[in-house]
């Protein structure tokens, strides 16, 4: 296999959420083949930069899946399958790209804001970000907003995550905001906000920078933001 | 999952017809819709009820053989008679093969036993002794203790063994479902290298709606832990439930059975029809 069939067949299997050779995908009958986890050691093994892995192989795959899934051709089991294919990925390269002096992409932190217990949305923008790059720090559910903007000081934390899925709670991400501006660290983060009930609006109105609707739009906006 | 088509049986009329005309392109009419319908094992049952032991060592040979002839599909051989058993092993492909089955019975347990083990077959054990199948869960786990000892005595391993709770129709005694899901659990605490299969159909009988009921009954059956089964593979009702009960149990990762079947709602439709 050269360098070109190696991305292939990993792009393949990311779109497919193929991990191990054992994993089904969606497709039938693809048990046994080899899988992202295969494919990326054997790249790695056959000496393909690990940066092209990345770069050449799974964004693009993940490019395709958040297309599908936009569509409506791919619902969430099958975007956290790819998701997960990329995690896995990125934890086999992520030694290699740091000797290689390729840094992430940045700290994410992430969490559900207090008062507030869900953690199924955040958990899928969790590992869609980890596979896209970035060093994800997630604080779980019910987090206060001290607690927040402290870490985000000590891990000098460039995006920050806030999940909601209360009417009750989501004015918590407000508190969170004045929070950082009090702690004079406002301008050096990115908040993004998301949830059933925040809004394009909402977040305009509490001073957030982007409103996600899902995963792949905190993907669109943090590459605005970040070109490659 | 494993599911074992169960349409080849002998006691069915059209079966029946079939092995006696030794008809081989309606056999594997048979063998193949169930195939292509799901099936993963398909169930062979000659006995008919008329002629000979020696007519029916003869069905098993020429049913067993037709079907691996132009399938690559294992067979559950489904007797209680060891020498019919033996021929079904014998006129086998080398692949997997399902032996149905053995019960808790001085008379032959022994005798069974070797003969999966030596044809390298797995080996269906039924939660009954000699008398018949106890009423209670309490006794068909004293009858599958006893199975699981002929095949330790007798180096089978018991991963190869497919314990059936047995199942009755509820419309003669309404305990029964119970009795039989309680006797899966059972099995899956004292014996869990062991797996579980089971007839589904019975639980209707004698009741309207039946696919309804046989569908609920395995959502149970498979929460308790049920691992193979044996049904009518043409029916959509238990075919979709082995879906939605692996979906919900958590036993079809990233729900890729569930989605494949159900993922275009418009294409499931043209399916059913």
């Amino acid at each position: 296999m050269n360098e070109k069939e190696i991305f292939k067949e990993i792009s393949f299997n990311v779109v497919q959420g193929r991990f191990r050779s054992e994993d089904e995908g969606i497709e039938e009958g693809l048990e046994g083949r080899p899988g992202v986890k295969d494919l990326v050691q054997k790249g790695i093994e056959a000496g393909v930069s690990p940066k092209k892995i990345v770069v050449n192989a799974l964004t693009q795959a993940m490019d395709s899946v958040g297309k599908k899934f936009e569509s409506g051709e791919y619902l969430i089991p099958d975007m956290l399958a790819s998701a997960e294919c990329v995690g896995g990925a990125m934890d086999i390269l992520k030694p290699l790209l740091s000797k290689d002096g390729v840094k992430t992409k940045g700290k994410f932190l992430i969490a559900t804001v207090a008062g507030d217990l869900h953690d199924i949305g955040k958990n899928i923008v969790k590992i869609i970000l980890k596979g896209e790059g970035y060093e994800v720090l997630d604080l779980g559910t019910d987090v206060p907003a001290d607690k927040i903007v402290e870490t985000a000081r000590q891990q000098d934390v460039q995006f920050v995550g806030l999940s909601a899925l209360l009417t009750t709670t989501m004015r918590s991400m407000e508190d969170v905001i004045q929070k950082f501006k009090a702690a004079g660290i406002r301008d050096r983060i990115k908040v993004l906000i998301g949830g059933a009930p925040t809004s394009q609006e909402f977040a305009a109105e509490i001073g957030a920078d982007a409103y996600c609707s899902d995963a792949f739009k905190a993907v669109e906006y943090l590459k605005q933001v970040q070109p490659a | 999952m494993i599911i074992v088509g169960e349409n080849i049986n002998g006691t069915l009329p059209e079966v029946k017809h079939i092995l006696l005309k030794q008809d081989r392109d309606r056999l594997l009419e048979l063998a193949q819709s169930q195939a292509v319908a799901g099936a993963t094992f398909i169930d062979v049952n000659v006995g008919t009820g008329i002629g000979s032991r020696q007519n029916e060592l003869a069905a098993m040979q020429w049913a067993v053989g037709a079907i691996q002839a132009e399938m690559d599909i294992p067979i559950c051989i489904d007797s209680a008679d060891p020498l019919i058993i033996e021929k079904g092993l014998e006129i086998r492909n080398g692949g997997r093969a399902l032996v149905n089955s053995v019960k808790a019975d001085e008379k032959n347990i022994t005798q069974i036993v070797r003969l999966a083990k030596r044809y390298d077959a797995q080996l269906v054990g039924l939660a009954m002794n000699a008398a018949g199948i106890p009423e209670t869960e309490r006794d068909r786990l004293t009858a599958c203790r006893k199975i699981a000892v002929a095949c330790r005595e007798n180096g089978f391993s018991i991963e190869n063994l497919y314990f059936d709770p047995l199942v009755i129709p509820i419309s003669a005694d309404a305990r029964q479902g119970r009795v039989t899901l309680k006797t899966i659990a059972g099995i899956k605490s004292q014996f869990p290298d062991a797996k579980t299969i089971m007839g589904l159909s019975n639980v209707s009988y004698g009741l309207p709606g039946r696919s309804r009921l046989n569908a609920a009954f395995l959502h149970m059956a498979i929460y308790e832990g049920l691992d193979a089964v044996i049904l009518n593979p043409l029916d959509e009702a238990v075919m979709s439930a082995v879906k939605t009960a692996r979906a919900i149990t958590g036993k079809d990762r990233h729900f890729r059975r569930y989605m494949r079947s159900f993922r275009y709602p418009a294409k499931e439709k043209t399916k059913n029809e």
